[in-house]
């Protein structure tokens, strides 16, 4: 009797422990349909009286996957190369051809990038002094100072995007790293995957850059156009002439212009002058002589091919760079928009790391939303000083490469303040708000990998899960009941206890039931009886050998034992080997899987063992059909 | 109730010609997966998938017009279960999200009066889907060897080769009925995905379970049995656990069945494979593992005299 007793109080604690784990997900369910049934005022009463029950019970509760509440799970890598890439100095040809060999390299396998950069160095007999460190360091003390420094960068990625997805008030996100330069961020309920993606992946490179004077401006446009129109410019550098070799500018000016080239024998004005003048057909430059050019919105592509060429970029002198405007403005008498083509030095003046505060506000002047920043002590030195230096000049203002606005400097600014203004919508102010409050990424990240789930697929599944569930749950509790009499009552009892306890786990552990991990709990529900099947068969050939009731059971529990043991640990293997294998909804299978097989153990054999122990000690005698 | 009353069939007797069914099934799958290949899925492919509900019917052919003129005209575009949905795929790869947006401006703006709703955005690198692929090749292989080392342990080694034989068995022929069937069925989508490398997987689990649950009869009816031969022994033990072995996989298939018709669209490729990989799952543990093991065991006699078992 004693060993039967503590077999039931071993039973009832689990089953107690379950329901403990599963009351947070009632409650908070409880809460919720009380809310909503509550209109406006009194709903917001009911939730501050309430506060802390309602957190608590949603903190605690059966947390749902993505798929079943929809919301957005996506993979970021960060840009390991391009960290390296900035963090050297010295930069010349070598460097740049090494560079980019390093990233054809490893975007083809998963190869680690610092081992690959040094190899890279080594064959080429380089010293890596020449480009990062001091020239007293070793190969190896500067791959290893190069390898901790994208080891903080990436762990600095991580607070950035989770500082960034924190303001962004996510209930419940989900940040982790993963291998060597991931980060998976799942994000329940998201809508707006837009704003999502622009909050993640934004770099925040907030940049301070002054505007090159309008002549050079100009006459570095102008020496473009001449080059694409086909009157080549004398270029005395080696290289220059090389490439001149490799492509005929005529040739290479169709190929850009395919679908737009007006035809040789097109004679109209207007196409004599884009062939004439095949750059400022697109840029118009600024009638009021800032150095400006405006391009049309449908032609900023075709500009921004022209300029990628690497000839035209050898045209523009050493300390200057075009940059594009953010935004569109319209301009003339149709309306039509317009990006802003601006001229800037190379090297930034002040960069975001100086700004501590940031807010979105709207401007007293013009009521358009604003941000202003403010910067560190450091910052505001460098400030006065650039400001006090460049009085009548104009500084941009850029963040991720493009432009929000230029002004003009107008007097020596002390208080380090500054403000971003061009902004189109009071919710952009907000998000740069928490872009640049959170901090600047250090090194830019790429989306490999994105999955959204809208939240009707959601609810569907969730539907379609649990009648698939229910109806798998009925059609086996009736069919053990028909074909094993009262043994199979015992099975299905101890079947119902298996799915608390399951869920009762899940809750427990936090972990999320996803859909695939409610076709897992579904897969249990037929492999929980395969247990007491073999048990019930084993019984009743040991009763068809002759055996008492009890003697009949004892032994078919006993011969059963090792069958079970062993197909279930098979079983469970696999979903191991499933679990490190898979990732989000996989993950969920398999982690039901293995928690449904330990409880359909669990169940199967101790309380249906109980049960029938208690029953042949009253002298009830269950049936095995 | 009794389905199986006590039988006494020859499982083992005809067995050549089960090896000639089981060779034919993998030959017939693996030439349809030659010829039409493996259907990914955009998991392993790379590229975006997207599925818009509309709220009135659409025409197939409207959304191909729709992308050819952004240049996604070679998308793969069909429904998603119910005719409103469309799945559109597609193995273009660019920066971000940069293709499913196009792909929903160009639908909005060829279509602006058909309203939809993402039901589900996926967007998979390229990197991602090699790895993916990889990763699934290496589960797969890991479970196999898994189960072979345990088995080996705990029976015989013979017994864990038989085992990994009727297991690489099953999902050959499940991935050939995959290939087979992919595109017949209106409406049933049979790619590749992660979900249904996640029932593959779940499959070999399941089916080692019968065959461990035979191979254990056996093992004690050897102890029980000295006089009779392995061929008999084996026999009997398959005869002994039919009646659990059918019930058993019976119930398995039947819920696996009430998943696949009522579990909805995003299961269906998990369920269908699951639900066709326990029949030949079934079917292997008892014709093919069994087998294995005598015939292995047969050469090994003719080699020595003893039987040491």
């Amino acid at each position: 009797m004693r060993k039967q007793l503590s077999k039931v109080i071993l039973i009832i604690a689990a089953v107690l422990l379950s329901l403990v784990f599963l009351l947070p997900t009632y409650q908070d369910y409880q809460y919720r349909k009380r809310i909503s049934s509550l209109s406006g005022q009194d709903s917001i009463a009911y939730v501050d009286q309430n506060q802390e029950d309602i957190l608590n019970a949603k903190l605690k509760r059966l947390k749902l996957g993505l798929d079943l509440q929809g919301g957005m799970r996506v993979v970021l890598e960060v840009d390991v190369i391009q960290m390296l890439d900035d963090l050297a100095k010295n930069k010349d040809d070598n460097f740049r051809a090494i560079i980019s060999e390093v990233r054809t390299q490893s975007s083809a396998n998963d190869e680690s990038v610092i081992p690959l950069l040094g190899k890279k160095y080594q064959d080429r007999g380089i010293r890596l002094s020449r480009y990062y460190g001091s020239i007293r360091e070793t190969d190896a003390a500067i791959l290893n100072q190069l390898k901790s420094e994208t080891e903080k960068a990436i762990d600095r990625a991580i607070e950035v995007v989770r500082n960034r997805v924190d303001q962004y008030r996510v209930s419940e996100p989900n940040i982790q790293k993963q291998g060597g330069r991931r980060i998976i961020v799942e994000l329940p309920g998201v809508k707006d995957e837009r704003e999502v993606r622009s909050l993640l992946q934004g770099t925040a490179k907030l940049e301070f850059r002054l505007l090159r004077d309008p002549d050079i401006s100009y006459k570095v446009m102008q020496s473009v156009d001449n080059f694409l129109s086909g009157k080549v410019e004398e270029d005395t550098s080696a290289a220059a002439k090389t490439a001149k070799k490799e492509q005929k500018p005529k040739d290479a000016l169709e190929q850009l212009l395919a679908g737009s080239k007006p035809a040789e024998t097109d004679t109209s004005r207007e196409a004599t002058f884009t062939r004439q003048h095949p750059f400022f057909s697109y840029v118009i430059p600024d009638q009021r002589n800032t150095g400006e050019g405006f391009v049309e919105e449908k032609n900023r592509d075709r500009v921004i091919r022209l300029l990628e060429r690497p000839e035209v970029q050898r045209l523009c002198p050493v300390d200057f760079e075009f940059m594009w405007s953010a935004k569109t403005q319209p301009m003339g008498a149709e309306g039509k928009r317009y990006y802003q083509l601006y001229a800037v030095k190379r090297t930034a003046e002040l960069t975001g790391g100086v700004i501590v505060d940031a807010r979105a506000s709207v401007s007293p002047e013009d009521n358009r939303p604003i941000v202003n920043m403010e910067m560190n002590s450091e910052g505001s030195h460098d400030w006065a000083r650039i400001t006090g230096a460049n009085v009548g000049k104009r500084i941009a203002i850029s963040l991720d490469n493009r432009i929000f606005s230029a002004p003009t400097v107008i007097n020596k600014i002390v208080g380090g303040r500054s403000q971003i203004t061009g902004l189109e919508s009071p919710n952009e102010a907000r998000l740069l708000e928490i872009v640049l409050k959170a901090g600047a990424l250090p090194a830019p990240v790429a989306i490999i990998e994105q999955r959204s789930v809208g939240p009707s697929l959601g609810e569907d599944s969730i539907r379609s899960g649990m009648s698939a569930g229910i109806l798998a749950l009925v059609f086996t509790v009736l069919f053990m009941l028909v074909y094993y009499n009262s043994a199979g009552a015992m099975a299905d009892i101890a079947l119902l206890f298996n799915v608390i306890f399951i869920l009762g786990v899940l809750a427990g552990f936090q972990a999320t039931l996803t859909l695939p991990g409610i076709a897992g709990i579904i897969l249990t529900i037929g492999m929980a009886v395969d247990a007491n099947v073999l048990i019930n068969e084993r019984v009743r050939e040991e009763l068809a050998g002759g055996k008492t009731l009890r003697a009949a059971i004892d032994a078919g529990y006993a011969k059963a034992w090792s069958a079970i043991i062993d197909s279930n640990i098979t079983t469970f293997l696999t979903g191991l080997i499933l679990y490190q294998f898979g990732s989000g909804p996989v993950q969920g299978f398999a982690l039901t899987l293995m928690i449904g097989i330990a409880a359909s153990l669990f169940s199967a054999i101790l309380i249906t063992r109980v049960i029938f122990n208690f029953l042949t000690d009253k002298g009830v005698m269950p049936n095995f059909g | 109730m009794r389905f199986f009353k006590k039988t006494n069939i020859n499982f083992l007797g005809p067995r050549f010609r089960w090896y000639l069914i089981s060779s034919t099934l993998i030959l017939l799958g693996m030439i349809s997966v030659f010829i039409k290949g493996i259907d990914w899925g955009v998991d392993f492919r790379g590229g975006t998938e997207l599925v818009l509900a509309f709220q009135d019917n659409v025409a197939i052919g409207d959304i191909r017009t729709a992308l050819d003129k952004v240049g996604l005209g070679q998308s793969e575009i069909k429904s998603f279960g119910v005719e409103r949905d469309v799945l559109i795929r597609t193995t273009q790869q660019a920066e971000g999200t940069v293709v499913g947006d196009r792909i929903k401006k160009a639908v909005q703006d060829a279509m602006p009066e058909k309203k939809f709703e993402v039901l589900k955005e996926d967007k998979i690198g390229p990197k991602i889907g090699a790895e993916l692929r990889r990763d699934a090749l290496y589960a797969v292989i890991a479970s196999l060897i898994a189960i072979m080392i345990y088995i080996g342990i705990r029976f015989k080694f013979i017994y864990g080769v038989g085992a990994v034989v009727a297991l690489f068995h099953d999902v050959l022929v499940t991935l050939g009925v995959l290939s087979l069937l992919n595109g017949v069925i209106p409406g049933l989508n049979l790619e590749i995905t992660q979900e249904v490398v996640a029932a593959f997987l779940t499959l070999i689990g399941v089916s080692v379970n019968d065959t461990v649950v035979i191979f254990d009869r056996i093992r004690e009816n050897l102890k029980i049995y000295r006089s009779l031969s392995l061929f008999e022994v084996m026999n009997k033990s398959l005869n002994d656990t039919l009646s659990r072995t059918m019930i058993t996989s019976g119930t398995i298939f039947i819920v696996l069945v009430v998943l696949l018709l009522a579990g909805g669209e995003v299961t269906r490729g998990f369920a269908f494979t699951l639900t066709f990989g326990i029949v030949t799952g079934t079917y292997s543990s008892i014709y093919i593992a069994s087998a294995i093991v005598l015939d292995w065991t047969i050469r090994k006699q003719k080699r020595k005299e003893q039987v040491a078992l």
